[in-house]
């Protein structure tokens, strides 16, 4: 099943280094020929305090206060491997809300 | 149609030094000085009932006790013009028309909660209420009406203007008074209140201008006079303001109390071409849709509450029949969306999510299950914000749900309104 890597661009993740986590994340994605992962930017997860975040759906792993030295984990997690369980910290209530949306096709 | 602030309810003309005081302007101000201590005008402003214009609705005079029982001095009022509420202008033609009316207003503010130096802060973009309001001051400073020792007695009061960015969010007071003090226009968390810390951390009393503008007219004629107009718990008037979409647009000042249907039917003239209307936005674009046949409910807080909406600060908009309500609050998201100062992680995520989930509406793409998450958005962002905005996409859109759910219904099944 195709997974969309979802990664918040709104200001707060922005200025957290969002922006060059995603560039890269297409990058090595492209590299590693993950042809069923799709990069994309979202609008706001609504955890800006914890960003970078990068939300994967249909999985629904939710990777928080991301930095360039954690995506090698998290590339192997979308290339089949273990999920990276330091990088979930995020509160249920706020998971389930997003997660629904997503659901909705709000992306 | 007889106003408290116009004399006729109406926007005549820009009044001057001269003929302000020919219709006895600052004869409040002079027995206030001479017979009325601090106390008994904040008394008498509270027994006269005056509540907050900008929006809030909050007793005057129970905010100016919190200010004037803090011992920290000194203690500041701001006058707050910031006015970016969409299709509002009453604060504009207060400060353009009425600049000494409001002024007077806040001289006896300043009296009443014991600031040394007041802050006339004006939305930068009203040059001309701007001017208006600097010239009143000089002619007022000629006059002894402010300045040291206030028409020889022992009150003294610094004046200052300010100018204010014309975001929506640099009318909320908190960031009114981080402007003030030269920073970003951003909201800050409350409590504490400015009532109690707010510039420089001190007590200050941070009021609409229309509210300031009712202190005159209260303080000359007194308490019971104001509350022969209006009802007993909305006494007075409210400036309401009609915008395009009605045959006489403008501002017309009106008792609280007063039916709706006066307002868009004789005032402003009725609905333009004749149509017919689908629904109402009485209180600017955080309050809840009314339907037509409310529109005999009466123009006050209570009332408005009890049909589930809200008076704001008196922008009523009429949306025409053949008007798609999907349209008209994807635009109020967007407004939001964009108004939101970004601070707070969960406002900025609402209000996008908001908008960004109408928007799939409109374009007709997700189905019903998209509809019922608009709901656990707001309900889960409810009060984190550090100012008001967060709770304000709600009312519209949920009402909009409720009311006029086929008009989501036909962008989720074809993409288009129900009218194309």
């Amino acid at each position: 099943m195709k997974q969309i890597c979802l990664v918040c661009q709104n200001v707060d993740c922005k200025s957290r280094g969002s922006e060059q986590l995603m560039k890269e994340l297409e990058k090595q994605v492209t590299k590693k020929g993950l042809t069923d992962v799709e990069v994309r930017s979202y609008i706001c997860f609504g955890a800006c305090q914890d960003g970078p975040n990068i939300v994967l759906y249909p999985e629904k792993s939710w990777y928080a206060s991301v930095k360039m030295e954690d995506l090698n984990d998290i590339l192997n997690h979308l290339a089949g491997g273990p999920d990276v369980k330091r990088l979930d910290k995020i509160d249920a209530s706020l998971k389930e809300l997003i997660y629904q949306l997503l659901d909705t096709g709000v992306f | 149609m007889q106003g408290i602030l116009f004399p006729r309810g109406v926007v005549e003309r820009k009044e001057g030094l001269k003929e302000y005081r020919s219709r006895g302007g600052y004869a409040a101000l002079e027995k206030t000085l001479k017979d009325l201590s601090p106390e008994a005008v904040i008394q008498e402003i509270s027994e006269a009932g005056l509540r907050g214009r900008g929006g809030a609705g909050f007793p005057t005079g129970k905010k100016w006790s919190f200010t004037r029982e803090c011992v920290e001095q000194p203690h500041y009022v701001v006058l707050n013009g910031g006015e970016d509420e969409p299709g509002s202008k009453k604060d504009r033609l207060l400060m353009e028309n009425l600049p000494h009316l409001v002024l007077e207003g806040v001289i006896l503010a300043s009296y009443a909660v014991g600031a040394s130096i007041a802050y006339l802060y004006i939305n930068k973009e009203y040059k001309a209420a701007n001017d208006s309001m600097a010239q009143a001051l000089a002619e007022a400073k000629e006059s002894s009406y402010w300045g040291k020792k206030i028409l020889g007695g022992d009150f003294s009061l610094d004046i200052l203007l300010v100018s204010a960015p014309s975001n929506y969010v640099a009318g909320e007071d908190s960031a009114a008074v981080e402007v003030i003090e030269g920073e970003e226009p951003l909201p800050r968390q409350k409590p504490p209140f400015p009532a109690t810390a707010g510039l420089f951390g001190k007590p200050t009393a941070v009021n609409n201008v229309e509210t300031l503008a009712n202190l005159a007219p209260i303080i000359a004629k007194g308490a019971k006079w104001y509350r022969s107009f209006g009802t007993p718990e909305s006494p007075g008037t409210m400036i309401f303001s009609l915008n395009d979409e009605v045959n006489q647009p403008g501002i017309y000042e009106l008792p609280f109390g007063t039916p709706l249907r006066l307002l868009i039917e004789e005032c402003g003239g009725g609905l333009k071409e004749d149509k017919a209307m689908k629904a109402i936005l009485p209180g600017g674009p955080s309050s809840a849709f009314l339907l037509p046949d409310q529109i005999d409910v009466s123009l006050d807080h209570n009332s408005l509450r009890a049909a589930g909406s809200s008076i704001g600060c008196g922008v009523v908009r009429t949306v025409p029949e053949g008007n798609c309500i999907v349209e008209e609050v994807l635009r109020i998201a967007d407004f939001f969306a964009a108004e939101s100062c970004g601070q707070c992680p969960a406002c900025r995520m609402e209000t996008n999510t908001l908008a960004a989930m109408l928007k799939k509406v409109q374009q007709g793409q997700g189905g019903q299950p998209l509809l019922e998450q608009f709901s656990k958005v707001i309900g889960f962002n409810k009060g984190k914000g550090f100012c008001n905005l967060i709770n304000m996409p709600g009312p519209p859109i949920e009402s909009a749900l409720r009311l006029f759910r086929s008009d989501f219904e036909s962008h989720l099944a074809n993409g288009r309104c129900p009218q194309n």
